[in-house]
Parts: C-alpha cells; sequence; structure tokens
C-alpha cells in the first residue's frame, strides 16, 4: 500500500521519469508559488477522479471507458476552477487557462486507464496521491530555479542580493525547457549514481 | 478585416507558436517527432482536427452554451466535441481514403489528449474571437504545431549522430533544443509590429 | 443471439454515458451556483482597489447607471472624476484596464492593469511603477502618443517600454479608444 504512495514520488515520478504533463508544468512554473498551487489542483483532480473511477469501475461498457473517465475528469477540473476562482482570485488570474488544460493532462486520464479502473478504491487512492505529490514536488522544483534565477526570489522571499542581475531568460518560455530538460539529466545523473550504489554494495 | 485575419493566422503560427510560447502539445513534440515524415502526418491530422474544433465548439459556445447560461458546462463540452470530432475523423478517413487512413491512423487517438486542441478552443473563449477568426486561429496553430513538429523532427534526426552526454539522453537534450527553437522563434516577435 | 447481446451492449453504455453526464451536470450546476457570488464579489473588489490607487483621496466609488464607467467623489461629496474600464489585444493576448480621468475629461489620473499575458521582464512591465506613473496627468486634449527611446516633449506623450512597443502601443490604444467612449457615453451627464 504505502509502495503504491512512494513510487510516484520518485521511481515513477510522472514528470522527471514519464514525462507526463508536459503542458501545465512548463507554462505556469514562473513563480514557485504558481507551481505549487497547479501541483495542489492536479493532486485533487487526480485524486478525486482515481477514487470515482475506481469504486464505479465494475460499471463502466469497455467500448466507452475513455469518454466517461474524460467526463469525470472534466468535472472535477471544472470544480478545481471554479474553488481557485472564488477563493483564489489572484492565483487563478495567474494560472488562467492552464487549470482547464488539467483535463487533457494525459497524467490524469494515464492514471485513470492504466491504473485506477484495475484496481480498488484504497490502492488507486494510494497511486493517485503519490502521482499527484511527485507532480507537486516536482513542480515546485522547477518554479523554485525559474523563480531564483529569474526573479531572485523563491516563493517570493527575496534570497539574492541586491545587484543580483536577473536572468529574464528563465522566465521566458525557452527557459522554462532549458531547466526542465536540466533538471531531468540531474535526475538521471543521482538515479545512476544511486543504482551504482547498490551494485557496488 | 482580411489584414486582421492574417495577423491572427500569423501570429497564431509564428510568433505565438502555441508549441513553443503556450507550451502545448508538448507530449508529441517529445514522444512522437523522430522522423519527418511521422511529424508531417501528425501535424497535418492535428490541423484539421484543430480547425474544425475551432469551427464546432465556437458555434457551441456562442449559439448554444451562452444564450441558455451553460458556460459552467464549458469544459465537458469542448473536450467532448473534440473527441467525437477525432474518433469521426478517424472514421471518416478509414471509409473514403484507406491510404490516408494507413498513414495518419496510428496518430489520431493521440490527438485527443493533445493539450494544443483543448489550449486552442480555450485561448479562442477568452479572446472572443469572431467567428471566422477563429477558424483563422484553428489553422494557423496547426500549421505552427505541424511547423514546431517538423523542425523537432528534422534536429533529432541529426542528433543521433551527436554526442550528447549520457544523463541527457531522450527527454533532456529533447527539452533543451526545444529551448533553443524557443528563444529562435522570439526572434519572429517583431514582424506584427508593422 | 448474438444481435440481442450487442443491443444490450448498445443500451448498456448508452445508460452509462448519460448517467455520468446527468450527475457530472448537477454536481457543477450546484458547484458554480455557490462559486458566482464569491467570484462576482472577487472582481468587484479588485476594481475598486484599482480605481482607489488612481485616485487616492477616494471615498465613494458608484457605478453610474447603465453605463461601464464609475463616478469617484472624495469624502466632502467633490468629484474627483471618472474610472472606466477598457481592454484589447496586447501582443500576446487581451489585456484588461482600469483607467481614470479628471472631472472634465482632459487629464488622465493614472492606469492600473488588471489582466495581460504580455512576455514577463519586457511587455509586462506595463503594469511596473515607472510606466504607470507615465499616465498621471497625462493630458487627453489630444490622443495620447507613444515616443520609442527618448523623452516625451510634447503632454500627451508617453515613453514606449524599450523591447516592447507592441505592448506599450496596446496599450496607448486601448486607453484612446475608452477615452472616446466614455466622452461619447457621459455627453449627457451633468
Amino acid at each position: 500500500m504505502i509502495r503504491e504512495f512512494t513510487k510516484g514520488l520518485w521511481k515513477e515520478n510522472p514528470i522527471f521519469v514519464q514525462v507526463l504533463g508536459m503542458c501545465p508544468t512548463l507554462a505556469v512554473t514562473t513563480r514557485a508559488l504558481f507551481g505549487f498551487s497547479m501541483g495542489m489542483a492536479t493532486l485533487f483532480v487526480v485524486v478525486c477522479s482515481s477514487v470515482v473511477v475506481s469504486s464505479i469501475r465494475r460499471f463502466v461498457p469497455r467500448q466507452v471507458r475513455i469518454p466517461m473517465f474524460t467526463i469525470i475528469i472534466a468535472t472535477f477540473v471544472t470544480a478545481a476552477d471554479y474553488f481557485l476562482k472564488a477563493n483564489f482570485y489572484q492565483i487563478s488570474k495567474a494560472l488562467g487557462p492552464y487549470v482547464p488544460l488539467i483535463v487533457v493532462n494525459c497524467l490524469i486520464l494515464g492514471r485513470a486507464e492504466a491504473f485506477a479502473s484495475k484496481n480498488g478504491v484504497g490502492r488507486a487512492f494510494m497511486d493517485a496521491l503519490g502521482m499527484g505529490a511527485g507532480f507537486t514536488c516536482a513542480l515546485v522544483v522547477l518554479g523554485s530555479v525559474r523563480e531564483l534565477l529569474g526573479a531572485g526570489s523563491v516563493f517570493g522571499y527575496r534570497l539574492m542580493r541586491d545587484g543580483f542581475t536577473e536572468w529574464v531568460v528563465m522566465i521566458l518560455p525557452a527557459g522554462a525547457f532549458l531547466t526542465l530538460g536540466l533538471l531531468v539529466g540531474l535526475f538521471n545523473i543521482i538515479n545512476s549514481k544511486k543504482r551504482g550504489a547498490v551494485r557496488a554494495g | 478585416m482580411g489584414k486582421e485575419l492574417i495577423l491572427v493566422f500569423i501570429a497564431a503560427s509564428i510568433t505565438n507558436n502555441f508549441v513553443l510560447t503556450y507550451f502545448l502539445g508538448i507530449c508529441p513534440l517529445i514522444g512522437v517527432s523522430n522522423k519527418i515524415e511521422s511529424a508531417v502526418g501528425l501535424g497535418l491530422a492535428t490541423t484539421f482536427v484543430m480547425t474544425m474544433a475551432a469551427t464546432v465548439t465556437w458555434l457551441i459556445y456562442n449559439k448554444i452554451l451562452v444564450p441558455f447560461d451553460l458556460v459552467f458546462l464549458q469544459y465537458v463540452t469542448f473536450i467532448m466535441v473534440i473527441a467525437s470530432l477525432v474518433q469521426f475523423v478517424e472514421m471518416f478517413i478509414r471509409k473514403t481514403s484507406p491510404q490516408l487512413y494507413r498513414a495518419l491512423g496510428i496518430f489520431l487517438p493521440l490527438i485527443t489528449t493533445n493539450c494544443a486542441i483543448l489550449g486552442l478552443t480555450l485561448f479562442m473563449v477568452l479572446r472572443n474571437y469572431g467567428f471566422l477568426e477563429s477558424v483563422v486561429f484553428g489553422l494557423g496553430a496547426g500549421v505552427g504545431f505541424t511547423l514546431a513538429l517538423v523542425l523537432m523532427a528534422g534536429i533529432r534526426e541529426e542528433l543521433v549522430f551527436a554526442d550528447v552526454p549520457e544523463p541527457l539522453k531522450g527527454t533532456g537534450i529533447s527539452l533543451i533544443v526545444a529551448g533553443m527553437l524557443a528563444l529562435a522563434f522570439m526572434g519572429f516577435g517583431g514582424i506584427i509590429s508593422g | 443471439m448474438k444481435r440481442i447481446v450487442s443491443g444490450n451492449n448498445a443500451i448498456k453504455m448508452i445508460t452509462a454515458l448519460l448517467a455520468v453526464g446527468i450527475l457530472s451536470a448537477v454536481s457543477l450546476v450546484f458547484i458554480y451556483q455557490r462559486a458566482i457570488p464569491k467570484i462576482e464579489a472577487n472582481v468587484r473588489e479588485e476594481t475598486k482597489e484599482a480605481i482607489e490607487s488612481i485616485f487616492p483621496g477616494a471615498a465613494k466609488i458608484e457605478k453610474i447607471e447603465g453605463k461601464e464607467i464609475f463616478r469617484v467623489e472624495d469624502a466632502g461629496g467633490r468629484l474627483l472624476g471618472y474610472a472606466f474600464p477598457a481592454e484589447g489585444n496586447g501582443y500576446q493576448g487581451i489585456i484588461k484596464l482600469i483607467a481614470g480621468t479628471d472631472p472634465d475629461i482632459s487629464v488622465i489620473k493614472g492606469m492600473k492593469v488588471l489582466e495581460s499575458q504580455e512576455t514577463p521582464g519586457l511587455g509586462a512591465e506595463i503594469d511596473s511603477k515607472d510606466f504607470r506613473a507615465q499616465f498621471a496627468g497625462l493630458s487627453i486634449e489630444r490622443p495620447v502618443e507613444y515616443v520609442k527611446n527618448r523623452k516625451p516633449e510634447k503632454p500627451y506623450q508617453i515613453e514606449a517600454i524599450t523591447g516592447a512597443t507592441i505592448s506599450s502601443r496596446a496599450v496607448v490604444t486601448i486607453l484612446n479608444n475608452g477615452i472616446r467612449e466614455i466622452r461619447k457615453a457621459l455627453k449627457d451627464e451633468p
């Protein structure tokens, strides 16, 4: 059970390993806070839809499962969108159309199809929670790096000294691609080091 | 009016390229574009679906959802329209041109979860485009998507011969190449200052 | 025999889809109705804050019936000017802003960008303090113009942001259109 949760954090991390859900990942991570908010919205949607899909999985005719899953996901996304608009107006404005785009985040449909529709509610819940958490962590890391270099702060706290020249490119689209590319590389280095250590031990 | 439409087209395809500035449709960019040939195929199929999707969702949004105060169903309807459209296109191509179907068939199911299409319809609503503008917007976005996909595939065909550092092989280098492309596309920014 | 099975299947498929669709619509109606008042309040609050930033002494902000224009008065009931929202296309999407004028509509009091998708670090600077400061006291006897890379000489000119001419021009155009609209709309106001 615990393993269903932890695999999403590292071994099957949705962003660094599976490379899923790229659009929101790259678009909203100009600030760590935005990355975190997007991560939480996605976490909410993936957990809710996985639980629902798993609990109705016996009643779903095979041929129409994808449209049904999609409707379920779109419903939760709309709910998340209205929730943000009502309670976190500024954040919702900053995320803009990328909140509704959670609908087509391959991560969510992927979890519904590959895991929740084949497993019990408990396991589906843990799996979705892990994937959502892994997604959020990756977004926060990416957002922090870009915000630190592009605006000199992290989560709005100024970290660089005053003379620091901001690397505007990090907030631009190009910076998103470059940062994520390098982070994926770093992830692979750590992983191969770990594997090497295991072998040596 | 004509000038407006041309501007919308250029903006959607080049200066505000969907893939490289809005990050829409990255999955196929990273996943599929290894060969120029398949990139062209996927690009054309997507362009077709995009233009259709823009047309149909514009009509549904402005003629049904808004007049009947059903805007909260927007996301659900849009995604269903796109999914059925893809299904319909698949059936249509299979019936009329088996040749084309063989060339495009495997890409079609992938298109539904391509965020570029849902993104297109959402941007269209946000920007309050009129009917003609929306159709041109869909076409332009599709052309831009194809352009990015083909460029990427071309670069990746050459990358096979390059000496890429081990940890960056695969996804890492693709993303970095996309970053370079995005930087290059910023250079087009001045085009529509006219 | 097979036919009947597939007929049953079709019914099953349609019922399943319908059931999900109806459940989704019902729950969305519920959520929508609860969220809408809060969202509207958020928009009103944002407009009010923007107007207060343009008119520092504002005490009473009142929407003119049937028009998208606000009358702004100070604590003594004296008319400070009018505020109005305006929007138009920027470089990457729609720019929404709020601007304020004096009671004669001859000078701009200030401008605040509410929404934009301009490039961070370049076009997004249209909401920076320096750029906004150029609008306070700007004459609108004639349409506003922008100049590039030099200090403005005329009272109705502003300096465009370096590297973001398109965004700067968009703001000027939106503003000019907005002023034309409000002049027309306020013709019969006292």
